[in-house]
């Protein structure tokens, strides 16, 4: 009986890269609801921290403790809603990922696939997030007389060490970096479950399935 | 290049069956079938026979419950996941019914995408894929995303992809089903031209009598068992009188 001499079979980084990137691009309407729950999440945590960081610089009361599990429970549920809109993400592209099997790729090819979108969808929102939440805290600051723009201002770039993680950095930078950085990482962590899910997927039930 | 074997396709006595509450569907129940090297095999029979369980067997897509499918002489069951990849990717090129072309992709992406999991250069990929492209009567779509074809185009990027790792065997399940009847025709006289040109074995599953004139032979199945097998020659007149 003969044997195969089986070749590599491979994706490499900057294809499935490219691909992640298309999937974002066109079809905008089904990753912007999924980057809206991320978005609104940071946006909540950057506006939070940053109206704190204004109290304390006036002399008010500055980042109190219930803060923190504020902030963790919305980061939950925006979890939640990202690892649900990625569900139904996977179940539209059944018979994608079935295609995509018969053309060669590995599971872990498919959950690269969806990971890079994560990353991306992290990235995109946890921006978006911060911009949203610098604005909403600004005009906080600004139509509140006890705080006003002046100290607004010095507040955000001045370190503030009640801010968990990023405290030695200016605020304004800080919570930049954290945020961001939040967004990928529950990004990815929401989307773990549903590309797992994908990627284990049998290509003949993948193929079968009609919407 | 690989050694040349004289049957690209065997079944041994394959079985699939699959189990729905209580009682167990006989799919596939007992099928041994040998495919030459440059065969165009048509498999016929009504809905719910077992033409596409058939297909997903010899493709490596699903696993036999019972019995052996062999490609280019290697039994396919004992294969993992990796090597099951390789196969697909370098063995076997696929054809839908529903095209299942990458909606996000362009139709020269879609052709390159086969030959990036084989591992094939970049500048090779894109020479390749835009030669089978115009060889399919596409060069002018090149950069087209498949919402923007018909569904004959689709399904004639499908067959380009199909046939970017240069594969052994190319496997057809209803291709002409979501097409017209002239669209329909084009794709099966494509599949043929093909078939002789490259000397691809090609094995459709279908009801379309179409493929009837195009075929050395048929195999019709019914209930997950092989009914008869026709030799081109002996039902030529059969075909003619049902088109009529």
């Amino acid at each position: 009986m003969a044997s195969v001499e089986v070749g590599e079979v491979r994706l490499p980084l900057s294809e499935a890269i490219y691909i992640s990137l298309q999937n974002v691009r066109r079809r905008f309407a089904r990753v912007a609801i999924t980057t809206a729950s991320v978005t609104l999440g940071i946006a909540f945590f950057v506006s939070l921290m940053m109206m704190a960081s204004f109290q304390a610089q006036v002399g008010g009361a500055g980042v109190q403790p219930y803060m923190y599990w504020l902030l963790f429970i919305s980061l939950l549920v925006c979890g939640v809603g990202i690892t649900n809109s990625m569900l139904i993400a996977v179940a539209e592209r059944y018979k994608e990922i079935g295609t995509y099997k018969c053309l060669g790729a590995l599971d872990r090819h498919i959950l690269e696939m969806f990971l890079i979108e994560a990353i991306l969808v992290g990235g995109i929102g946890g921006l978006a997030g911060y911009v949203i939440g610098l604005v909403a805290a600004v005009i906080y600051a600004v139509v509140n007389p006890s705080v006003g723009l002046q100290s607004a201002l010095i507040a955000l770039v001045k370190p503030n060490p009640a801010v968990p993680l990023a405290g030695p950095l200016p605020v304004a930078a800080g919570l930049l970096v954290l945020g961001v950085g939040i967004a990928v990482l529950l990004s990815l962590i929401a989307t773990l479950y549903p590309a797992y899910y994908a990627a284990r997927l049998n290509p003949a039930e993948a193929l079968r399935y009609e919407i | 290049m690989a050694l040349r074997y004289e049957y690209t396709v065997e079944t041994e006595d394959l079985a699939k069956y699959y189990k729905m509450g209580t009682y167990i569907v006989k799919a596939l129940d007992g099928v041994n079938l040998k495919i030459r090297r440059g065969e165009y095999v048509s498999i016929m029979g009504p809905s719910g026979a077992g033409k596409t369980t058939l297909f997903n067997m010899i493709g490596g897509l699903d696993r036999p419950t019972r019995g052996k499918v062999y490609i280019d002489e290697v039994d396919i069951s004992k294969l993992d996941a990796y090597e099951l990849a390789w196969l697909r990717a370098r063995k076997i090129g696929y054809i839908f019914q529903t095209f299942n072309l990458i909606p996000v992709l362009t139709a020269l992406e879609n052709v390159m995408l086969p030959m990036i999991f084989a591992g094939v250069r970049r500048e090779e990929r894109i020479r390749k894929a835009r030669e089978l492209l115009e060889r399919v009567g596409l060069g002018d779509r090149l950069y087209h995303r498949p919402t923007e074809l018909s569904g004959g185009q689709q399904q004639r990027v499908a067959i380009a992809r199909a046939l970017a790792n240069d594969p052994a065997i190319v496997l057809a399940d209803e291709p002409t089903g979501n097409l017209d009847l002239q669209t329909g025709l084009r794709i099966v006289q494509l599949l043929k031209e093909l078939n002789v040109e490259r000397g691809v074995t090609v094995i459709t599953a279908t009801h379309d009598l179409k493929m009837i004139d195009v075929s050395d032979r048929i195999v019709w199945i019914r209930d997950g068992m092989i009914e008869r097998v026709e030799e081109r020659a002996a039902i030529e007149l059969g075909a003619e009188e049902l088109q009529l």
